[in-house]
């Protein structure tokens, strides 16, 4: 095993950028934890709305703005345009309603009045426009229905109370099914970059042309020499792996020890070995020590960022993700992601898990193909 | 001559247009440090790579120890050290620590290796240097760490790839010394270098190689006795007329003669006295010489007679 004990030997001059990557995941998961995930339960909340009444009379008018005033916050210290612009940019309000002149009156008499609103275009001033707009279709039907103006409203204030009652069954710690995916999925950019570091800089030391030249016309058989340093490499990155998963033990107790955390450990195995053989074509291909350094920048922070390791993946534009599909980090993510929301672990729950990982094997066999034939070219190369 | 540690029969190397090795035949013998001598291009390292299987070749055959040679020929390979023209060593690892890697790679007995080991480091000298990393050894320390990793193993046949290139004359005495040891310890070397002097001391047979082919072989005065010229005679002598030139070159055993920058040199073919005739004949014409001194050919001069080219072109 002299291989084996020499790759311990390079490996402690690695230690350095393995401490690094460590600190980094640790920070990060530490300041994940005082983040919030509020998907466990439901608040219904009440946009910010003015209405700019212009309709002196009474009846249909006054029964739109008590609706309006029950289901939102509504501002009245407003008094000009200039105003009303800037609470709307700064979003002190979601939604402004102009009901114009004579609207109970063109309503009743079906001319079809129009309002004239502005809106932040948010998710508030969104849910506003709908709230307005489910009132005045269901006032629309009535109106056609009901010849008397106050039949025509009691029908109307009934059907708008009926309210739909919002229940949370998930019995999921989102939470800390969030904090945890986080902190998995920041495990992408260490598990890469250690691994493709210390990988290519060993193998980089093993494979320099004049120790390789010696190696070959000694008396160790050459196949041997290539299996124990495949397996010095394999058990670094089982090693690195391991620690990890300890430490989000560390981190995370119990919650570890669910099915939930179950899957996330074989998701991060699943990537390690495909981590593995990225590091492996990678050392095959670099004859400059010096350029390491930047590879793993681009290979380990490019991936992270593109597939979203730092950042949620729905802040990431869609051609941003396109590109990412080339990249095992994102299956490894989206697995991450998917078996956050994963309720039952059933076959039809587990689907996308299975198929993300299937396209890790892909990748790998695709990876370790790769590296086989650039090994054998340059191998027909020398000779 | 013993029995032939390494045989060479009609080795021919061809890439696409270019002959590397040419129909090359020779054999090492035990016990003798082999020298083949070439100036850059002329074939050496690819016959030493041929030889360890490091290359295909196109024709021919290699035996070693009597055997056919072969990638997978381990156990003739325990029986091999190399010492490559590049230095090949562990930055990560100190004297100590790399010297027992390559070791590793044929003596898997730890205490075996711990003492070959030592012995290796103190056949090159390195013994206040074990714990020092190769980023601080100097450049001739670093070569004779490059000797001890490809020694170690106490292999019966040694092969040295030019390892005193770009080393200093304390570290170079060192090495041929240390390579003086190993064949009188019973090890058979080949050694491969374009430093005539270094052959000239060191190497029991040379084999003088120009563009994949073996020019001349023999011991170094049998080579010496290939060439024409027996003595070189060298004058320093300011302002020589052109008509005293002329005659010296008639001189009864002048070979040559050439004047520039101040220096006469005048070589003969075999004779007796010819330092004797020169210096009379400078006395008898009164001409005021600063320095003269008589040599014998050198290999240099072997092979140039031999090429047309000097050694080191």
């Amino acid at each position: 095993m002299i291989v084996f004990r020499t790759f311990l030997k390079i490996l402690k001059s690695c230690k350095a950028p393995i401490i690094l990557y460590t600190v980094l995941l640790v920070f990060f998961a530490g300041f994940n934890m005082e983040s919030n995930d509020s998907t466990s339960n439901f608040t219904a909340e009440k946009p910010d709305l003015l209405i700019v009444n212009h309709d002196e009379s009474f009846g249909f008018t006054q029964h739109l703005i008590d609706y309006l005033e029950e289901n939102t916050n509504v501002v009245t210290t407003l008094d000009n345009e200039d105003q009303i612009n800037d609470a709307l940019f700064y979003r002190n309000l979601n939604y402004v309603i102009y009901i114009p002149e004579h609207f109970r009156e063109d309503f009743l008499n079906h001319k079809n009045p129009q309002i004239q609103v502005k809106s932040t275009g948010d998710y508030m001033g969104s849910l506003t426009e709908m709230m307005l707009s489910q009132y005045l279709r269901l006032a629309d039907i009535y109106n056609t229905i009901f010849e008397d103006e106050d039949e025509m409203l009691e029908h109307l204030s009934k059907s708008l109370s009926n309210k739909t009652k919002v229940e949370v069954t998930s019995k999921l710690d989102t939470n800390q099914l969030s904090r945890i995916a986080t902190y998995y999925n920041f495990l992408n950019y260490c598990i890469l970059a250690g691994c493709v570091y210390v990988v290519c800089l060993i193998l980089f030391s093993f494979k320099k042309d004049t120790i390789r030249k010696r190696t070959i016309v000694s008396s160790m058989n050459y196949k041997s020499y290539n299996r124990q340093l495949l397996f010095s490499n394999s058990l670094f990155v089982f090693v690195l792996w391991l620690f990890y998963v300890l430490l989000s033990f560390l981190l995370f107790g119990t919650s570890m020890v669910t099915l939930h955390g179950m899957f996330y450990i074989l998701n991060s195995l699943v990537f390690s070995i495909c981590a593995l053989a990225i590091a492996f074509l990678i050392g095959n291909l670099i004859y400059n020590r010096e350029v390491i350094n930047g590879i793993v920048n681009v290979i380990a922070l490019g991936s992270s960022f593109l597939c979203g390791a730092f950042v949620p993946i729905d802040f990431l534009p869609d051609f941003v993700l396109k590109i990412a599909h080339v990249l095992p980090s994102y299956w490894y993510i989206q697995t991450n992601e998917s078996v956050k929301l994963i309720e039952e672990f059933d076959f039809l729950h587990l689907k996308p898990v299975y198929f993300n990982w299937l396209m890790l094997l892909i990748f790998f066999l695709l990876i370790i193909m790769i590296t086989n034939v650039i090994s054998n070219r340059m191998r027909k190369k020398e000779n | 001559m013993g029995k032939a540690v390494v045989s060479v029969k009609k080795l021919t190397k061809q890439y696409k247009n270019l002959k590397a090795i040419d129909n090359l035949s020779f054999d090492v013998f035990q016990g003798e440090i082999l020298g083949l001598l070439g100036p850059n291009g002329s074939g050496k390292s690819t016959t030493i790579n041929c030889i360890l299987s490091l290359l295909n070749f196109s024709k021919g055959s290699i035996q070693i120890f009597g055997k056919e040679m072969d990638p997978s020929a381990y156990d003739l390979k325990r029986e091999i050290g190399v010492v490559f023209q590049d230095v090949a060593v562990f930055d990560e690892l100190t004297v100590f620590e790399n010297i027992d890697y390559f070791c590793g790679l044929y003596i898997s007995d730890k205490q075996t290796r711990r003492k070959y080991v030592e012995d290796a480091i103190h056949l090159v000298g390195l013994e206040e240097f074990q714990k020092f990393y190769p980023k601080q050894l100097s450049g001739g320390l670093l070569r004779r760490l490059n000797i001890a990793c490809g020694v170690a193993h106490k292999p019966k046949l040694i092969i040295l790839d030019e390892p005193t290139v770009a080393v200093d004359p304390q570290s170079r005495n060192n090495i041929l010394d240390g390579i003086r040891f190993l064949r009188d310890q019973g090890s058979t070397v080949i050694y491969t270098t374009h430093y005539m002097e270094e052959v000239e001391i060191l190497c029991d047979r040379v084999i003088i190689l120009d563009r994949g082919k073996v020019i001349a072989s023999g011991t170094i005065d049998e080579l010496k006795k290939l060439a024409k010229l027996e003595e070189k005679v060298t004058v320093e002598v300011y302002d020589l007329d052109l008509k005293y030139i002329e005659e010296i070159k008639s001189f009864r055993n002048a070979l040559e003669v050439s004047y520039h920058n101040g220096v006469l040199l005048v070589t003969y073919k075999k004779g007796k006295d010819n330092l004797v005739e020169i210096m009379e004949y400078l006395k008898k014409n009164k001409i005021c010489y600063h320095k003269i001194f008589s040599e014998r050919p050198t290999l240099n001069d072997v092979f140039l007679e031999l090429t047309g080219k000097e050694l080191r072109d």
